[in-house]
């Protein structure tokens, strides 16, 4: 089967239409998973066998990461890993990695490390990739820019239990260091709107447990959504669809997702949300991805992974607001063959009207 | 103690400035009351209502770390007071984030929690190997042994650990399991003895677990 991208497929699922076929999308495929499916080694440097990828794969973008943390855990590929081994390093003589204690104290645990941090560098940010990937677009497909952490690496440069009890014990401090970390991805979103061929902005950054939020609201509120409400100015400005991703259980921060003006959400997750429910109550006003359980892609049957994707279709697919896709992202430890199951199934099934 | 006293316990757990916890033991030692009152029924007590709190999400992580921080303070003022009166602790706990995994965020709020609750508790720390929970539960005999994972491929190491555990000992001691992707049909599967959705679950699990054993 030959694909031919088209973004306005994603574009019309986001204005509630529906469009010629269910989208596929992700924020992230392993490599590993892109060269099983191509026959031979992708790479993060290896743009044009990306796009070959993305597109074959029946995808309408390519995820491009822009800001200073890449989706998934820290890699060497993230810029602001360098700047914090620079940091780790400073009184080392040692080319070994230096663990970043993302757990306990971080990198920036008071004031005085906040001014020793090289923030100048970390807002180098690295567009080469956009620019990159131009010549191997082909017509329809676009890109989406999955923008660097916002609560996410704030807590990480802290260190989330210092992070934590600086709520309440040094909240100047937590409002700085969200000043810092949200004036560089702003920054690297605002550049965007000078790069061609971009479809839109997918801000991914987990704000939950499956229990519930990470931190009381009131938080995520006072320093978090103002940050996602200058994206949202800036998505608007280039007529550019504008996603969440977190996972967890996010019900208590729906009416702020709907008033920010996110188009959808991203991926429902599914150890603890009801992606029926999602639909019913807030489908109108917020589109969805996702959904398919990333622990079934790695434990279960194609067979298995074929019957829920065509439960999704089915039961989420008719009306549009809906993109299928893994219910976080597809990672190497994923069966090629249920990552096929799934986006096999939509290809064959998701054809608007759904009858399946 | 009356439940007015419990309150106050609680409010000064949940403050800001650790003075106050600090105060609020010293005062009560000073009134002479049992360490194991201010213990199990303020400080416990207090904490008790702080987890009830978090399961019904009218408190987040955060205020849990807060309280936690001021739990372990108003310990460290008891401690001698408690050492003087040999009290026992309620049970031995062993804790450890599985082979394969770095994550202790979660472990780190049980091992908390559990101190809170009157539990020993010896943590592992993270990327434990299985040998090193059947060297440590050979040599330091807990109750329950606490597993902690969050990726799903460690999920199998933990089924991994549950098995030799069951294998080695005769008298093994109670296990439960927890980390983001863990379920309770995953512990069932694995035959662990219970699963703890969160901290508070955990120290709820363990108190059934020992009850079940007659202990406490």
């Amino acid at each position: 089967m030959i694909m031919k991208p088209n973004f306005e497929r994603l574009k019309k699922a986001f204005s509630h239409e529906e469009p010629d076929r269910l989208p596929l999308a992700e924020a992230l495929v392993a490599y590993e998973i892109q060269s099983q499916f191509l026959g031979k080694t992708v790479t993060d440097s290896d743009v044009k066998s990306q796009v070959e990828f993305w597109g074959q794969a029946g995808y309408d973008f390519i995820p491009i990461t822009v800001g200073m943390m890449s989706p998934g855990e820290i890699t060497k590929e993230s810029s602001i890993f360098g700047v914090v081994q620079k940091v780790l390093k400073k009184d080392k003589d040692t080319e070994e990695v230096v663990p970043w204690d993302i757990e306990e104290k971080g990198v920036i645990s008071n004031p005085e490390e906040y001014e020793r941090f090289p923030w100048d560098e970390a807002a180098r940010l690295n567009f080469n990739k956009f620019y990159e990937v131009q010549p191997f677009l082909p017509k329809g497909m676009k890109i989406i820019a999955c923008s660097g952490k916002i609560f996410t690496l704030a807590w990480m440069l802290m260190g989330f239990q210092n992070f934590c009890l600086s709520l309440y014990l040094q909240e100047e401090l937590i409002a700085s260091v969200f000043q810092k970390v949200g004036e560089i991805q702003i920054q690297g979103a605002q550049q965007l709107l000078k790069i061609p061929n971009i479809g839109g902005l997918w801000v991914v950054d987990d704000l939950s447990y499956g229990s519930g939020p990470m931190v009381d609201p009131k938080f995520l509120r006072k320093y978090v959504f103002p940050w996602y409400e200058e994206l949202a100015s800036i998505c608007n400005q280039r007529g550019l669809i504008f996603l969440l991703h977190s996972d967890g259980n996010i019900w208590p921060m729906m009416d702020d997702f709907i008033s920010i003006g996110f188009d959808a959400i991203h991926p429902i997750d599914p150890t603890c949300m009801d992606i029926n429910e999602v639909k019913e109550k807030v489908g109108k006003k917020l589109g969805i991805l996702g959904n398919i359980h990333t622990d079934l892609l790695a434990t279960g049957t194609p067979e298995e992974v074929c019957e829920l994707t065509k439960k999704r279709i089915r039961e989420i697919g008719p009306g549009g607001g809906y993109a299928l896709g893994s219910g976080n992202s597809v990672p190497n430890w994923a069966q090629f063959e249920n990552y096929q199951a799934m986006r096999e199934t939509v290809l064959k099934y998701g054809s608007y009207p759904i009858k399946v | 103690m009356t439940n007015e006293e419990i309150k106050h316990f609680y409010e000064v757990l949940r403050a800001t400035d650790l003075k106050k916890i600090e105060t609020l033991v010293k005062a009560y030692i000073e009134k002479k009351v049992p360490p194991i009152i201010i213990l199990n029924e303020g400080l416990i007590g207090g904490m008790g209502i702080i987890g009830q709190e978090f399961k019904a999400s009218k408190i987040w992580v955060p205020e849990v770390l807060l309280a936690a921080r001021n739990m372990h303070r108003g310990i460290e003022i008891l401690k001698p007071e408690l050492l003087k009166e040999k009290v026992p602790s309620k049970g031995r706990f062993v804790i450890g984030t599985v082979k394969g995994d770095i994550h202790d965020i979660g472990k780190n709020l049980v091992t908390m929690m559990m101190t809170g609750a009157g539990y020993h508790v010896i943590d592992l720390g993270i990327d434990v190997p299985k040998e090193r929970f059947l060297e440590t539960i050979g040599k330091e005999r807990p109750d329950i042994v606490g597993l902690s994972a969050l990726l799903t491929t460690t999920m199998l190491e933990m089924k991994e650990v549950v098995r030799i555990i069951r294998e080695t000992f005769s008298e093994p001691p109670k296990i439960i399991v927890g980390g983001a992707p863990v379920t309770q049909k995953f512990s069932e599967e694995i035959e662990a003895d219970g699963y703890g959705e969160d901290a508070v679950r955990a120290v709820e699990l363990a108190d059934q677990l020992l009850m079940s054993k007659g202990r406490i």
